[in-house]
């Protein structure tokens, strides 16, 4: 069908498989087991970066830059929710420059929630969260404008980034913020390990959410994906060692995949 | 308490929507073609999708009223930031202007351009029509339709001679005589069709008049496309489309390109931070930015080659093998990562996480 492909049996494992993890996750963690989660240096930082703003008096700025709303926005917010719980309680001023006028509604109220948890209603500011522009460049001078004129003193930069990601990362080393960046365009890590004081590389920024709240679902999740993770491994060797064979076994290294990876289910012979 | 229960029926409401909507797609990708076409599906598809066009056709209205709405507020009153404000608004009701006229042009000149075309149309809509006449309407004699197609000929022939004295005004880019000499030559060819048509008896279709009918659709389609390029030249002169011209692409685009070009001078501060060798790791990226840069430019390839090495294979090497690698593994934990999150988003669960915690 135009637009949308169809499974193929390989894909529909890994779903099945998917979801059978995550509910069994699920039903570990609501029976009391605690998951071990690695330190992330770049999540920690983000408390002691808070932490100087308040040292300071400066404001705080979070940008989820082009990220549209998907589960990469999904996990920014997460990490939105800490880090505006904790602005609230130490009465910052948080800035949430936006790119997507449809991730604004979802900033709004997870930034509106986070106020209500730190028992600060009335301190949260509407206006705090300003719509730039959805042109990428004109986001870019909007958000440079914004650093030098209230001279943050940390920028977090989550989601999905593209070529605007140096002049976002620069504009905040100019003003000497503590600057966090996590992203899952790899294209833009360098940049942001050029410029910022942490990069969370990745699905890192995924585990970034659990890390601070280790919520029972979000730390589930994590374990989830952890162990979808080995499966994915367990076929990259696989693959590694039916392509090493195929000189030798050319029947049994070429079967496999075609049955795992055709979507036309009738042409496949079991 | 009211309030409660309306608050507990939205996130009901929201979850119910997630999940049908998550389960059409889901269930689409899951179901062989034939499944999705028994169901009828496919069929839908494109009006289902066109429903999520609907909502943001409807986010796009607000959005100016609430512009025009919070900006022009400030700009009344004068508060903080409103010249702002108004280079916004004013920004906005131009662009509004600009791009309604030449939006308004266009449609008018694809018009103008398809009742060209629609001779040529006619003429194969008769020559069909009297070959195989239609069983479910009728059609006039073929003498009238004759007349009728003569009568339009004629009302486009005069409107395409104004085009044509637009064309030689003063401004006339220096394309304008070629594109004038292709449209006359045209017309005359299509005048001289029409002038046999009109000779000819048409009380029935014989090869003659086949022939004739056949000849003007091809010379009124040929017509119709030099046509085009004579409206687009002569919209190009015009003051609208010169003031569109002036604000994207003179202004707008020229605005983003310059930002782009910040990134030259950043690349380089950035680059002079990162290649500051202060340990292993960073030292590491510096000897392979250098080779990669050296074999990037003819300069190091030869002085490479010199010493027997090719830098060129060697930067191939660092980008299709340890940079591939890392690009491979930072795009499947973000989409193994993703996936789980899509699947607790779909199943509402996440919504627990952060916006809706119970209190």
């Amino acid at each position: 069908m135009s637009g949308l492909e169809h499974v193929t049996p390989g894909i529909l494992c890994v779903l099945i498989f998917a979801g059978w993890l995550l509910y069994r996750e699920l039903s570990r963690v609501k029976q009391g087991y605690v998951h071990f989660i690695r330190r992330i240096p770049g999540v920690d930082a983000l408390e002691s970066a808070v932490g100087r703003c308040a040292e300071q008096g400066r404001p705080v700025v979070f940008t989820t830059a082009l990220t549209d709303v998907g589960p990469t926005l999904y996990a920014c917010l997460g990490v939105l929710h800490s880090i505006a719980r904790r602005v609230a309680q130490y009465k910052l001023k948080l800035l949430i420059p936006q790119y997507t006028p449809e991730a604004m509604a979802l900033v709004e109220d997870t930034v509106r929630d986070a106020y209500r948890e730190a028992g600060r209603s009335s301190s949260f500011d509407p206006e705090s969260i300003k719509f730039l522009s959805s042109e990428q460049f004109a986001f870019a001078s909007g958000y440079m404008g914004l650093m030098h004129r209230e001279k943050a003193g940390a920028a977090f930069m989550f989601g999905a980034f593209a070529a605007e990601a140096l002049v976002l990362a620069e504009a905040g080393q100019q003003v000497g913020a503590r600057q966090v960046a996590a992203s899952v365009s790899p294209e833009q890590v360098a940049f942001f390990i050029c410029t910022c004081d942490y990069t969370l590389i990745g699905e890192e920024l995924f585990g970034s959410s659990a890390y601070l709240s280790r919520e029972p679902v979000q730390v589930a999740t994590l374990a989830a994906q952890d162990r979808l993770k080995l499966l994915c491994l367990g076929f990259i060797v696989i693959g590694v060692l039916l392509a090493t064979i195929q000189p030798w076994a050319p029947r049994v290294a070429s079967i496999m995949p075609d049955r795992l990876l055709s979507s036309d289910w009738g042409a496949i012979s079991w | 308490m009211v309030a409660q229960d309306v608050n507990d029926a939205r996130k009901k409401l929201i979850r119910v929507f997630t999940f049908l909507g998550g389960i059409y797609f889901f269930l689409h990708f899951l179901l062989p073609e034939s499944a999705v076409s028994y169901l009828g599906w496919r069929a839908n598809h494109e009006a289902i999708s066109n429903g999520f066009i609907v909502v943001g056709a409807m986010a796009l209205g607000l959005g100016i009223f609430n512009i025009v709405r919070d900006h022009g507020a400030r700009c009344v009153f004068k508060r903080s930031g409103w010249f702002n404000s108004l280079a916004l608004l004013l920004g906005l009701s131009s662009m509004l202007f600009v791009t309604t006229g030449q939006w308004i042009n266009g449609q008018k000149n694809s018009s103008d351009v398809r009742r060209v075309r629609l001779t040529g149309e006619f003429a194969s809509r008769i020559l069909s029509d009297a070959e195989r006449p239609p069983q479910d309407r009728a059609v006039p004699p073929l003498s009238a339709r004759i007349t009728a197609l003569l009568g339009h000929q004629r009302a486009q022939a005069s409107a395409i001679e104004g085009e044509i004295a637009v064309s030689l005004g003063p401004d006339a880019p220096a394309s304008a005589p070629m594109l004038i000499g292709e449209v006359k030559s045209k017309l005359d060819a299509l005048d001289q069709d029409m002038s046999e048509i009109a000779r000819v008896p048409w009380e029935a279709l014989g090869p003659q008049q086949k022939a004739l009918l056949e000849r003007v659709a091809q010379n009124a389609t040929k017509l119709a496309s030099a046509y085009s390029l004579i409206k687009q030249a002569n919209h190009s002169r015009t003051r609208i489309h010169k003031l569109y011209t002036f604000l994207y692409d003179g202004l707008f685009n020229q605005l983003g390109s310059a930002m782009f070009a910040l990134l030259g001078v950043y690349i380089g501060a950035a680059a002079y931070r990162a290649f500051r060798v202060r340990s292993l790791e960073s030292g590491l990226m510096m000897a392979t930015a250098v080779l990669v840069m050296l074999g990037q430019i003819s300069l190091g390839e030869s002085q490479a080659a010199r010493a027997g090495v090719s830098l060129q294979d060697i930067r191939q090497w660092l980008l299709e093998v340890p940079n591939s690698a890392a690009f491979r593994a930072i795009r499947l934990g973000a989409g193994v990562a993703g996936l789980m999150l899509a699947i607790r988003m779909w199943l509402s669960i996440e919504s627990t996480s952060f916006s809706s915690r119970e209190r």
